[in-house]
């Protein structure tokens, strides 16, 4: 796993982490909205990447969100 | 053009409400209740003679010129110190008057030396206008008598100067360092005769002493006394422009006074409303880096950076730029290239920067130094209320009665505005400061901080969740606010969440290394103390919570109330002159000017339209993920307009390695600065002098920036973006900086009403500024909040994974100083060096004494990212554990030992806190000795290199 | 049986042996095998007399005076009580000339009682005026004061009930009593003796001001010139808060505040600074100490003799003490003769009395038995009078009409060998150097005008250089901020107006001196 991967995987659980706590609404749905709205279309592309090659280090809830996004166009 | 002149109406403005009618000199006039006569007289145009008055500090009543009669009152009372009553009858000229009016004249110039035609202030003094005003014909005395006129000048301030033969003792200097500063280095020694304006303790000089230049004694001597070295130099400047200031996030206004095309002073504008005719040293004086002998005036490229720089036309430079880009995007893709706004240029600058980037690269990786500092409160302010932005003007602290200061450091940062804080702090305001390190707002003259907690850096949401808890489990919300302002089931969830007893102050307390009962008292003052005030800084947001910070700051002002009126709030203290500005005007990647996400279809059709670009709905890089993307080969070519993205960014090497993968970097800048060495066009900029435009500062007010010099390096900055969109086949026509806000009014709905019109003539305005709040918003969130109801969220503590271990047991927190700003490009290449000429680390006694450091040795600093050295300072400012340097200088580069952690939703880096060991060591590490020399290498400039 | 005998303990008496008197009293009555009881008092006022040492009989209190230590065995000569036969007796003290002629009210005890006894305070009608207060209410007892017209003994003479008044009704979460116990005048000593001889007197004048207008702190101002003061007043406090007359439960206490050698911290909004820690330096006003005092809050600040007089007024009524007196002037001024004067001391009176009267008669002429040739009244800022204004009734209005002033009742007396040029000259310079420094009328014109009167002394160009002296003080008087360079006019001018002669004549040279 690359240096990048790894740091993408660490912000991901990050972004997790503040969201799951939440007690309104769906946090992983959450976590999927925020990625999509600050994550440039490589990075997505990289986490979702990660997640395909199995996504370890992905916290749970993390993981169901990456699996939400959208592959970007680019 | 001519010089802006400023009424001095003696005495401060009265702030009742109720008037009261009087007659003076015969001519019937209604003033305020409270209103001096003197400021009365003003009013109707009678100017009552004065020396020891002046409009920014409390009436004192010395100099006996201003007296006046009042019908059916004896004596001669002073107009200065009496206030207007109902019927009043003044006379401000009889016989009586003017006779004793000249007998103190005839004392005063008694003891004064009789150089007017050579003395700085010929021409520009109050004495000589009084002593015309009088009519003082012959001094009786002689001058024979005992005098101070053998008194030696003290010119240790680099900047102005101290000629106590010339001082007629009116104190006016000594009450604008207490009243408006709010430092109290000035005092009068002696008594009677004796009395002299002394700095400090008996012996101390200005430099020496307590003084922070801050120049409000300058601006308010009435004689050559206290007279500007530049003044004194080039002589009295003979027209002025009014313009703001390009350091810190206050925006102050000021009178830019020249000769011709050389300014020779810079004087604070009283009419400016952020700053009211304060200053602090860097506005005031530190100017000089505009002349300094290593900016440049050309541009310049090279094929690499091994190479030296060669100086170029602007045209070859602007064409190599293109061409460069256009090569990048057809060899790596359209997502290749991006562009950095800084928060030091204008409004319009930055907002074509991004426009460039998204209308000329067709991408959106365009972000801006607010990333690493201020990107939090955008995220965490628009989250909770709606819009990302404070919440008050400055002037609201007036109203505090509990004011809250929490990873922020006003008077070294934000003096001018601290001075404002400490001013109401004087007058009975409480404070609580939450901050690592004892900073000097704690303990100041006549005031003290009722509650400090030092908490351990990183745990910043610990304690507000803390904070919290007190505040709920105490009874002690405002359910009234609540109930009307604010989500009633977030504010339930969050309620229960903060009562859990992880957030007890008990809990936190163990954790965050702060007594649980200061956090219960401080809870309870910030809750029952009347209008409780929030201010904040990068000690909140720079953190890998910071964002979570920010909605627990936000949450707390909801849930007491503390939102929407005056004298409370949640405002952030923002670094640079520009921060806010540059996020409004959409520098961020993923949304557009006014902060709209740029996957709103509306509001991309709207710009695109407008701009006649199609414009890409995906996010693009912030910062960190460019230099990411840099190493792993995606992003090639960066356009950095005036930020040293090499020095102000974390964990320097990698920031190194970033710029070092990159195939075309262009610096904007007015120094070859550090992110310079490794670029390879450099497109030399313009100061703040030689521009039109505008800077928002942190209470949302927009401010004009007026030239008052032609650009020395030939173009003004947005002229130079101009220029790089047409070569990229992306024409922008506009002839001016207005015709750029008159676009950004169109586009962006908080913007609406603001147009250069406006500005000339309200001065400011602080945005929203629309159909609804035509004159702007000073107060925002009265009655309701901008996103509808308040939006408690819960702020989890997530310990950041920044430990301490045994290889790194020590936490480094950062911070700034007052006399240099943020890199220090400016401020180093100023006097003010005289103050700070090096970064220092701060250190605990104890800390020091088990590492066998004692003061003033080198040390070693380093973490897990790097290591660098610099020179140990012991106090006990810093908690045990705690160790604390500032990052202005790039020999020290502090940011070679900070991390690549950071905030979680906007990556803001966490400066904050980085796990080090402190070790003894004999001088520089070799990472600085070679970085030095890789930087010396690197600017070296060909045609110089040929002539010498 | 014991006999007491009474030993003053007055600082006017200790500086002339009344402790060493008070030795040699108990070493020879040891060893004649006497039993006597010593009993530390304050000062009558009879300064030529001290030490005056007074021994009880059977027909009440025989003074001797002035006694030496050396006297003491021959006192003894007839055993006890000392025998009236002795050549320094001087019979009753109440029937000495000048006590007998005065109207003790606020000195009624004075002399009399052992300072630090408050049995003895309280035997000799001691807190009968804050009894009366209590019954009367606050108002009542402001208007008592108002109706009694005490005006301000300190110099200005402002009445005392209005400025109660005015603090009475402000409001405010603090107020303060200040007592003005700076007292520099040349020449005065009242407030000392008062603090010395009574000190409990001022503790009741203060609580009855603080009950009056609701403050619940007080503050003794005393300058450090007055050591003796400073103990008696601070060891007087301890007595009266261990009696519960002070603190908690009367929800009043005094705390003692010394100065640091300024003149003008004599001068009520500089005392304020000074009491706030900062400089001695005057404040502008208003606004006034009424309305914003001490630490900003409303304040009396009141001299010392006026808030003594207080109790004496609340317990024998204010009618009582409003019959005596002239005009406006009401009640009794404790005028203190000092300089060259043969019976120099305490007298207390009604209002009235002329210059001459006070001077020749009271105060019987010079010490040094030559013409009296001019009387300073009211400290150094007063007028110097010639004996052609003695008949000017001692009266505050009397004297503002010739340009003189009351002050706090100092009468410094000379005789014909005084050089009127020097004392203007020294008004000039005692203002130069207690000049605060704030206004520039004082700070400047104070150098200014001494140097100028050095030239008129030398002789140099008279007649401009007096012209000169009189615009300064135009300038002084109507310019200055407070009363320090504002009255220097009067001793300067009267000086010159009055006795001109000293001011045209040709000098001798200096070395010639």
């Amino acid at each position: 796993m690359s240096r990048t991967v790894d740091k993408l995987v660490m912000m991901a659980n990050q972004i997790g982490k503040f969201f799951v706590p939440q007690r309104d609404g769906d946090p992983v749905a959450a976590i999927a909205d925020h990625l999509q709205k600050f994550w440039d279309p490589r990075m997505r592309a990289g986490i979702i990447a990660h997640l395909a090659a199995g996504g370890a280090g992905l916290d749970g809830p993390v993981r169901e969100a990456v699996g939400r996004l959208k592959k970007p166009s680019a | 053009m001519s010089l802006v002149q400023e009424i001095d109406y003696g005495t401060p403005a009265s702030k009742s409400t109720q008037t009261v009618t009087l007659t003076i000199d015969g001519n019937p006039v209604t003033v305020s209740a409270g209103t001096s006569i003197m400021r009365a007289a003003m009013d109707a145009g009678i100017q009552v003679p004065k020396l020891c008055a002046t409009d920014s500090v409390d009436a004192f009543g010395s100099c006996r010129l201003c007296l006046v009669e009042i019908a059916g009152r004896a004596g001669t009372p002073a107009s200065c110190t009496t206030p207007v009553a109902a019927g009043m009858v003044v006379s401000t000229q009889t016989e009586r008057l003017k006779q004793v009016r000249k007998g103190v004249m005839e004392l005063y110039i008694s003891d004064h030396p009789l150089d007017c035609l050579t003395c700085a202030a010929n021409g520009d003094c109050e004495l000589q206008d009084m002593a015309g005003a009088v009519g003082l014909r012959d001094v009786r005395y002689g001058y024979e008598g005992e005098n101070h006129l053998k008194l030696e000048k003290d010119e240790s301030n680099p900047y102005f100067t101290f000629d106590a033969s010339k001082c007629i003792v009116c104190s006016r200097c000594v009450r604008a360092c207490e009243e408006v500063q709010g430092t109290f280095a000035l005092t009068i020694q002696g008594r009677g005769f004796d009395s002299k304006v002394s700095a400090g303790a008996f012996g101390d000089d200005f430099l020496s002493s307590e003084c922070v230049s801050c120049g409000a004694c300058v601006q308010a001597c009435p004689t050559a006394t206290l007279s500007e070295k530049s003044l004194i130099e080039i002589g009295q400047p003979e027209h002025s422009v009014v313009t703001t200031c390009a350091y810190c996030g206050v925006g102050c206004s000021f009178k830019a006074e020249m000769r011709g095309e050389e300014l020779v002073r810079m004087v604070p504008y009283k009419e400016g409303k952020a700053n009211h005719g304060h200053s602090c040293v860097k506005g005031r004086f530190a100017w000089g880096y505009a002349n300094h002998k290593e900016r440049i005036l050309k541009p310049m490229i090279r094929e690499s950076i091994e190479q030296p720089w060669r100086e170029v036309s602007w045209q070859v430079a602007i064409d190599r730029v293109a061409s460069e880009f256009k090569r990048l995007q057809g060899k790596h893709g359209r997502l290749a290239i991006g562009g950095i706004t800084s928060s030091r240029c204008t409004n319009e600058e930055t907002y074509l920067v991004q426009k460039l980037v998204r209308g000329g690269f067709g991408n959106n990786n365009v972000d801006t130094c607010a990333r690493v500092c201020h990107s939090p409160t955008g995220y965490g302010l628009k989250t909770t209320f709606g819009t990302s932005a404070g919440t008050q003007d400055f002037d609201s602290v007036d109203q505090s009665d509990v004011i809250m200061v929490i990873g922020a450091n006003p008077t070294d940062a934000h003096p001018v505005f601290a001075s404002r804080m400490k001013k109401r702090l004087r007058a009975g305001a409480k404070l609580i400061v939450i901050d690592p390190r004892r900073t000097d707002i704690v303990r100041m003259p006549h005031i003290e901080a009722d509650y400090h907690l030092p908490l351990r850096p990183g745990t910043n949401a610990a304690i507000l969740n803390a904070l919290a808890h007190t505040i709920v489990t105490e009874g002690l919300v405002d359910e009234a606010f609540v109930r009307e302002f604010c989500d009633r089931d977030a504010f339930e969830h969050w309620a229960s969440f903060v009562s859990e007893p992880q957030n007890s102050p008990e809990t936190v307390g163990l954790v965050a290394g702060v007594s649980p009962a200061a956090i219960r008292g401080a809870a309870r003052l910030y809750a029952t103390g009347g209008n409780g005030a929030i201010y904040y800084g990068l000690g909140v947001t720079e953190h890998s919570q910071g964002t979570t910070a920010v909605m627990a700051l936000a949450n707390l002002a909801m849930a007491t109330g503390n939102l929407g009126k005056r004298g409370v709030g949640v405002n952030p203290l923002r670094g640079q002159n520009n921060v806010q500005g540059a996020c409004d005007m959409g520098s961020f990647p993923h949304e557009l000017t006014g902060y709209r996400h740029i996957s709103d279809d509306a509001t991309r059709t709207m710009f695109e339209k407008l701009w006649g670009r199609p414009l890409d709905a995906e996010p693009g890089l912030r910062i960190p993920n460019m230099f990411d993307a840099a190493i792993d080969g995606t992003f090639k070519g960066l356009y950095v307009q005036g930020e040293d993205i090499l020095q102000s960014d974390p964990n320097t090497e990698h920031v190194v390695r970033a710029l070092a993968a990159m195939e075309c970097v262009v610096v904007q800048d007015l120094f070859l600065n550090e992110t310079a060495n490794y670029a390879h066009v450099f497109l030399p900029g313009s100061t703040f002098l030689e521009k039109d435009g505008t800077f928002t500062n942190a209470e949302r007010r927009i401010n004009r920036v007026r030239k008052v010099m032609t650009p020395k390096n030939g173009m003004a900055d947005w002229e130079i973006t101009l220029a790089i969109a047409k070569a990229m086949g992306f024409e922008m026509p506009y002839s001016h900086p207005s015709e750029i806000m008159d676009e950004i009014a169109k586009l962006t709905p908080t913007f609406a009403g603001v147009s250069y019109e406006l500005l000339d003539k309200e001065g400011s305005v602080q945005w929203p500024c629309n159909e609804k709040a035509p004159l702007g918003t000073p107060i925002m969130h009265i009655g309701g909040f901008a996103r509808g109801k308040g939006n408690f969220m819960i702020t989890e503590y997530v310990p950041t994974d920044e430990r301490t271990g045994p290889r790194f047991p020590l936490l480094l927190t950062t911070g700034r100083i007052l006399s240099q700003y943020n890199v220090g490009a400016q401020t180093r290449r100023t006097d003010n060096v005289v103050w700070h000429q090096e970064d220092v680390l701060e250190i605990h006694p104890h800390d020091a004494e088990q590492r066998g450091i004692r003061d003033g040795d080198w040390v070693k600093l380093d973490s897990r990212a790097g290591g660098t050295a610099l020179h140990a300072r012991i106090t006990d400012r810093v908690a045990p554990g705690v160790v604390y340097t500032t990052f202005h200088h790039p020999d020290t580069q502090a940011n070679v030992v900070t991390t690549e952690y950071s905030d979680w939703a906007t990556n803001c880096p966490e400066y904050k806190v980085t796990a080090v060991q402190v070790s003894p060591s004999n001088g520089p590490s070799e990472w600085q000795k070679e970085y030095a020399e890789q930087a010396d290498h690197s600017r070296r400039i060909a045609t110089k290199v040929a002539a010498e | 049986m014991t006999t007491r005998i009474f030993v003053p303990r007055d600082a006017a008496a200790r500086a002339v042996g009344a402790d060493r008197v008070a030795a040699a009293l108990e070493s020879e009555a040891k060893r004649l095998g006497l039993s006597i009881q010593l009993v530390r008092t304050g000062s009558r006022g009879l300064f030529w007399l001290e030490p005056m040492i007074e021994v009880e009989t059977p027909g009440g209190r025989i003074a001797f005076g002035p006694v030496t230590a050396k006297d003491v065995p021959g006192l003894f000569t007839g055993g006890l009580p000392l025998s009236a036969a002795h050549p320094l007796c001087v019979g009753r003290p109440e029937d000495i000339p000048f006590l007998k002629r005065q109207t003790r009210i606020t000195f009624a005890r004075c002399g009399i009682v052992d300072p630090l006894s408050l049995a003895d305070y309280r035997a000799h009608g001691g807190y009968r005026g804050l009894e009366r207060a209590k019954s009367l209410g606050a108002a009542g007892t402001v208007e008592e004061v108002v109706k009694s017209g005490l005006r301000g003994r300190g110099g200005a003479g402002f009445p005392t009930g209005i400025k109660w008044k005015t603090v009475a009704d402000t409001t405010a979460d603090q107020k303060y009593i200040v007592c003005n116990a700076d007292e520099g005048d040349s020449g005065t000593y009242a407030d000392r003796m008062i603090m010395e001889g009574d000190p409990f007197l001022l503790i009741e004048g203060m609580t009855i001001a603080g009950f009056a207008v609701g403050a619940t702190k007080g503050y003794v101002y005393i300058r450090s010139e007055y050591p003796d003061a400073i103990r008696v007043m601070a060891r007087a406090i301890m007595l009266a808060e261990a009696e519960g007359l002070l603190g908690a439960e009367v929800k009043f206490d005094i705390e003692i505040r010394v100065g640091a050698g300024a003149y003008v911290c004599g001068e009520e909004t500089s005392l304020l600074e000074s009491l706030e820690g900062k400089r001695g330096q005057v404040r502008a006003k208003p606004p006034l100490p009424a309305h914003k005092g001490l630490f900003g809050k409303p304040t009396v600040i009141n001299n010392l003799i006026s808030l003594a007089t207080v109790p004496a007024i609340l317990a024998d009524g204010a009618k009582h003490y409003a019959d005596l007196g002239m005009g406006r002037s009401r009640g009794t001024m404790p005028i203190q003769l000092a300089g060259n004067v043969k019976h120099g001391g305490l007298f207390e009176a009604a209002f009235g009395l002329t210059l001459g009267e006070i001077v020749d008669d009271i105060g019987g002429g010079t010490a040094s038995g030559r013409p009296v040739r001019a009387v300073q009244v009211g400290g150094p800022l007063g007028a110097y009078f010639p004996r052609a204004l003695f008949d000017t009734p001692f009266d505050y209005e009397a004297f503002t009409a010739r340009d003189g002033l009351v002050g706090h009742g100092g009468v410094v007396v000379f005789d014909d060998t005084v050089d009127m040029a020097k004392q203007a000259r020294f008004a000039l310079e005692f203002c130069a150097i207690e000049s605060c420094g704030k206004c520039t009328p004082c700070r400047i014109g104070s150098v200014r005008g001494t140097e100028t009167m050095d030239k008129i002394i030398r002789g140099e160009r008279t007649a401009a250089n007096l012209a000169l002296i009189t615009d300064l003080c135009q300038t002084l008087k109507f310019g200055s901020l407070c009363a320090l360079g504002g009255f220097t006019p009067y001793p300067v001018m009267s000086a010159i107006n009055h006795f001109p002669e000293d001011f045209n004549r040709p000098r001798l040279s200096a070395a010639a001196e």
